[in-house]
């Protein structure tokens, strides 16, 4: 019985994979198998030797179960090991390219300024890019000798007709087809006849307009500091300074403390620790009347602010030309 | 405008060094641009805004500063008691509307020479060229107190009467005049013209003549003083194209009783800079001046501005500025100065007021919310398509494009384009020829995009555009229209994982997903007709037979006449217009309940001739009279090796379910087997086993 064993034990070390591991089994606990026999063998022993005979082959039994199933799961492990083996990669490869494409920078910046607004209540409107000169100057109370016309080079279509030269025509569409309460902001492209290394024939402007019973310059500077302080941060220091538009009055110049310098003076803000951002100022009475508004009733805010500038500082950009040159090289970085 | 600070001060003491005087303009609206140091001086670049022509001079600008700090201001010497003598001569306003008040001095026995040291520096630092004694003091004279003058010189002037009209008021016919900058023009017939009892001898406000002008050997001189009508001056100076420190004064508006002082002042200086005597003068004044009052309640003020200024505080602002001002109880009434002439309306004074009390001093403030107007308006509706799409095109690997809205004619002769992309808006000043029209389409700035990229080494891109195009119509306005165009450049290169999906069909992809994150289902593609497509490589898009737009590889005569020099480039483009496909865009999502029952597959091969299209087969599949076809794919295509010449293999996956059961095997295999009967009739294919 124990050189059974042995024997059992120096083949079942030897056996290197499961075919040779169910003969074995076959060999030793199979029908016709060693253990089978040793039973039969049983029948030859006196009835007093039996008992203790049959408990050691059972017991041997156990034992080579026991060897071949952990056997077979030691193969088995093997086995995996080697097949995972043979399935492996270089990890350290690229990656298959699936780039997302990236916005370009006047649009995600003009989005994300949009959020803001959108944000505090202002919803969105659009209007049309080739303009009627009476939306684009007439109606703002910029009559034909204006002198504040020289302020903008106009692009002219035919005498009646510009390529709006800021989005602020949106406002009297707007107004004339809508009743206040609103707040709305239209963002779009703006055109002047201008073309040097700070000024594109084409930019993007963002327009505001807020009218309602009973606002005022002082809800005007409270809204455009949370705007300006959530765009560029809440420690932002924001100036509103008089200035001249047609359209509005009292007008304003609103200024942020230069976010490159921290308002120490730099070349971006030529030394003065400001920088210019946007325009702003109460509704001119004259518009509301030219929309048939009751400037006794209503009053309201509007401002404008050019985009490009807002993308420039936002992202350090230092020439205007990047943004309409469409560079993969350049665009791949926002 | 370039304000010398040594020269502010001789007229107020203000309490502040140049840093500190110049801060305070820039808070009440003069915004000072620039300070710059010029000898012991210091030079502020002031940006005068143009409904301001008061602050075109350095006592405007005093009395600015007046107002700022509330401290007196004091006005210039300008005696000029030793006047002797008949001036000899007189004035007729012959165009009363343009002219409203014509003032002359002769001065006599004038030596011309260059002006004294401290004049000719003022000048300078404020960016005038000195020229001589008699021509500096009226710039000086300019820039101190602001109005222009002219001196003639009083011996090339013919008769004695000066006549102030235009030619088609004096002669009917249009004059040429020699300007002093030594230019003939044409006058027009409505422009304002000086004249001597011969012949024109100045545009009015704009510039003098030749003839007339201030010589070495001038002796005696005739310093001329208006008041020219605004919009006259600025419509001449833009006819003629002529402009000048005078005009662009005089257009903006001038100080009708300033123009006195400034007179005297002339005088008096040319006295004391080139010796000479003062004689009698002129002052043609026939309609006088009546000044506006506005009544300035104080409640508007504070509703305004959103501030509770009392009484007090709104008067002493406006009493600063030199405001004629007369107080009630609710309102106060204001005169504005002849200077002030922007000031009309209420809200001019209000401005005033704000301005003064200082915007860095009204509190701000949010508004109480106010919920108005349809939140869901047809801009916001439009703008949210065009973000899903933006951001859908980003996704799909896509980088963002924006260019110009202008094109060329060129441009469209480069794609061989006739169609009514031809329509476009002409600019009428554009500034390059080459971007004289509005864009009718989107592809040719993306090609300009390609191109650039491409001649820097960017070999690979993919790229679109959302943005408008413009039509012109029958209408004032042109038909814009947005839409996205796109571009796919590759060139073929050996990859590390390879993709042989034809970049037609990757184009084709996207724009069928944009399509379906829409909910547009209804679309179909036909052969295109585009010119500048390859004919076997392009479609065209439908909705509802309406053409929305088309996707293709562009022709090789297109990709030559580029000149990108590269190898054998895939270059696919597609062009959408978004008008025509948002009203399709389904709004409204509606849940369709899960299938309960298991679907039942099966596949089938046809081979058909090579030249039919599969999108007919799929419609006949898909129109099978049976409700239990849920789905029909194409999964291969195959022509070649063990298909005869002419032909291909089309392989489909047919998906069977019903919505209220479990179908049986047998019933979908008789099924299937009529549906493929059907399909090989129809198609005149046969099965390939």
């Amino acid at each position: 019985m124990e050189a059974i064993r042995e024997r059992f034990i120096e083949e079942l070390r030897s056996v290197s994979d499961m075919t040779g591991l169910s003969l074995l089994k076959v060999k030793y606990l199979g029908k016709k198998g060693t253990i089978t026999s040793e039973m039969k063998s049983l029948s030859s022993l006196s009835p007093e030797e039996r008992p203790a005979a049959g408990k050691r082959i059972n017991e041997l039994k156990d034992f080579m179960d026991a060897g071949i199933s952990s056997r077979e799961s030691e193969l088995k492990t093997a086995e995996l090991n080697a097949q995972l083996r043979s399935e492996s990669i270089d990890v350290t490869l690229p990656g298959k390219q699936t780039a997302f494409g990236r916005e370009h920078p006047v649009n995600r910046t003009l989005a994300e300024m949009a959020e803001i607004f959108i944000r505090m209540g202002f919803t969105i409107e659009e209007g049309p890019e080739v303009e009627l000169d009476y939306y684009n100057f007439e109606a703002l109370n910029i009559p034909k000798d204006h002198p504040a016309r020289d302020m903008q080079d106009t692009f002219y279509v035919s005498s009646d007709v510009v390529l709006r030269t800021h989005t602020s025509p949106v406002q009297v569409r707007i107004m004339e087809k809508s009743k206040p309460p609103f707040r709305f902001i239209a963002p779009g492209k703006v055109y002047r006849c201008d073309a040097d290394i700070t000024h594109t024939p084409m930019f993007h402007q963002i327009e505001g307009l807020m009218v309602d019973k009973g606002i005022t310059f002082s809800h005007l500077k409270g809204v455009l500091e949370a705007f300006l302080q959530q765009m560029f941060g809440p420690d932002t220091p924001v100036r509103f300074r008089p200035s001249y538009f047609p359209f509005t009055e009292p007008s304003a110049e609103v200024d942020i403390g230069c976010i490159l310098c921290n308002g120490s003076g730099c070349r971006v803000c030529k030394g003065s620790g400001w920088l210019e951002i946007l325009g702003a100022g109460m509704v001119n009475p004259v518009v509301f009347e030219n929309v048939g508004y009751d400037p006794e009733e209503y009053s309201g805010f509007a401002f404008g602010m050019g985009i490009e500038r807002i993308a420039m500082l936002k992202y350090s950009i230092d020439d205007l030309r990047l943004l309409y040159e469409n560079d993969i090289r350049f665009l791949r970085q926002f | 405008m370039r304000v010398s600070f040594h020269w502010l001060k001789e007229f107020i003491d203000v309490p502040g060094a140049a840093a500190d005087v110049a801060h305070r303009l820039t808070m009440i609206g003069l915004e000072v641009e620039a300070i710059e140091a010029v000898d012991d001086d210091w030079v502020f670049e002031v940006n005068v805004t143009p409904n301001r022509p008061d602050c075109l001079s350095i006592i405007g600008i005093v009395r600015e500063l007046s107002a700022a700090y509330r401290i007196p201001y004091r006005l210039p010497d300008h005696d000029v008691m030793a006047e002797t003598g008949e001036l000899g001569f007189n004035a007729d306003i012959i165009d009363p509307d343009l002219c409203h008040r014509y003032a002359g001095r002769v001065v006599r026995g004038l030596k011309i020479g260059p002006s004294p040291e401290w004049m000719r520096t003022r000048l300078e630092k404020c960016g005038i060229r000195a020229i001589s004694n008699v021509v500096d003091v009226t710039n000086y004279v300019l820039l101190e107190l602001g109005h222009p003058l002219h001196a003639f010189d009083l011996t090339t002037i013919r008769g004695s009467r000066m006549r102030i009209g235009t030619p088609k008021a004096v002669t009917g016919e249009k004059p040429r005049i020699k300007t002093i900058d030594g230019v003939e023009r044409e006058m027009t017939a409505d422009a304002l013209l000086i004249w001597d009892s011969e012949r024109p001898i100045a545009v009015a406000g704009i510039m003098g003549g030749l003839e007339t002008e201030v010589s070495d050997s001038t002796t005696d001189v005739f310093i001329e003083a208006a008041h020219f009508e605004p919009i006259s001056v600025r419509r001449t100076s833009k006819a003629l194209g002529l402009k000048s420190e005078s005009s662009y004064r005089f257009e903006r508006g001038t100080d009708i009783k300033m123009l006195k002082k400034a007179l005297d002042r002339a005088a008096y200086l040319m006295k004391e800079v080139a010796g000479g005597t003062i004689h009698g003068k002129i002052d043609i004044y026939p309609r006088g001046y009546k000044p506006s009052e506005i009544v300035v309640r104080y409640d508007k003020v504070n509703a305004i501005l959103g501030t509770s200024l009392s009484r007090e505080e709104i008067t002493l602002c406006l009493g600063w500025l030199g405001l004629d001002i007369s107080e009630h109880p609710d309102f106060v009434k204001v005169k504005p100065p002849t200077y002030r002439q922007d000031m009309k309306r209420e809200i001019d004074v209000i401005e005033e007021v704000a301005r003064i009390y200082g915007y860095e001093r009204i509190k701000p403030e949010l508004p109480k919310a106010t919920i108005g107007m349809d939140g869901r308006s047809e801009g916001r509706r439009l703008r949210e398509m065009k973000e899903r799409i933006r951001q859908s095109l980003l996704r799909s690997g896509f980088t963002e494009a924006v260019n110009f809205s202008f094109m060329s004619p060129l441009d469209l002769d480069r794609l061989n384009i006739t169609d009514e992309r031809r329509n476009a808006v002409e600019i009428k000043n554009p500034l390059r020829a080459e971007d004289s029209l509005m864009r009718t389409t989107l592809i040719p700035a993306l090609l300009n995009v390609m191109a650039h990229n491409v001649s820097h080494g960017n070999r690979d891109m993919r790229m679109f555009e959302l943005s408008r195009v413009f039509f012109a119509q029958d209408a004032p306005l042109p038909d814009e229209r947005e839409r996205f165009a796109l571009i796919s450049y590759r060139e073929k290169e050996k990859a590390l994982y390879r993709d042989d999906t034809p970049d037609f069909f990757v184009i084709k992809g996207v724009v069928e997903a944009v399509l379906r994150d829409l909910k547009i289902s209804g679309f179909s593609v036909r052969r295109s007709t585009e010119p500048f497509l390859h004919p076997g490589q392009s479609a065209d898009i439908f909705i509802a037979d309406e053409k929305i737009g088309f996707i293709g590889v562009l022709s090789p005569l297109v990709v030559d006449s580029l000149e990108v020099k590269a190898n054998k480039p895939s270059i696919v483009v597609a062009e959408i217009d978004l008008n025509k496909v948002f009203p399709y865009a389904q709004q409204l999502v509606k849940y369709t309940a899960i299938p309960r029952y298991p679907s039942v597959d099966r596949d089938l091969a046809i081979l058909l001739d090579a030249s039919l299209e599969v999108a007919g087969i799929m419609e006949e599949l898909s129109s099978y009279h049976t409700d239990l076809i849920e789905d029909v794919q194409v999964f291969d295509v195959y022509q070649g090796k063990g298909i005869a010449e002419g032909k291909k293999s089309i392989a489909f996956h047919i998906r069977y379910r019903s919505p209220e059961r479990t179908l049986r095997d047998e019933e979908v295999d008789s099924l299937h087997s009529s549906l493929v009967s059907y399909i090989l009739e129809k198609t005149g294919g046969e099965l390939r086993q």
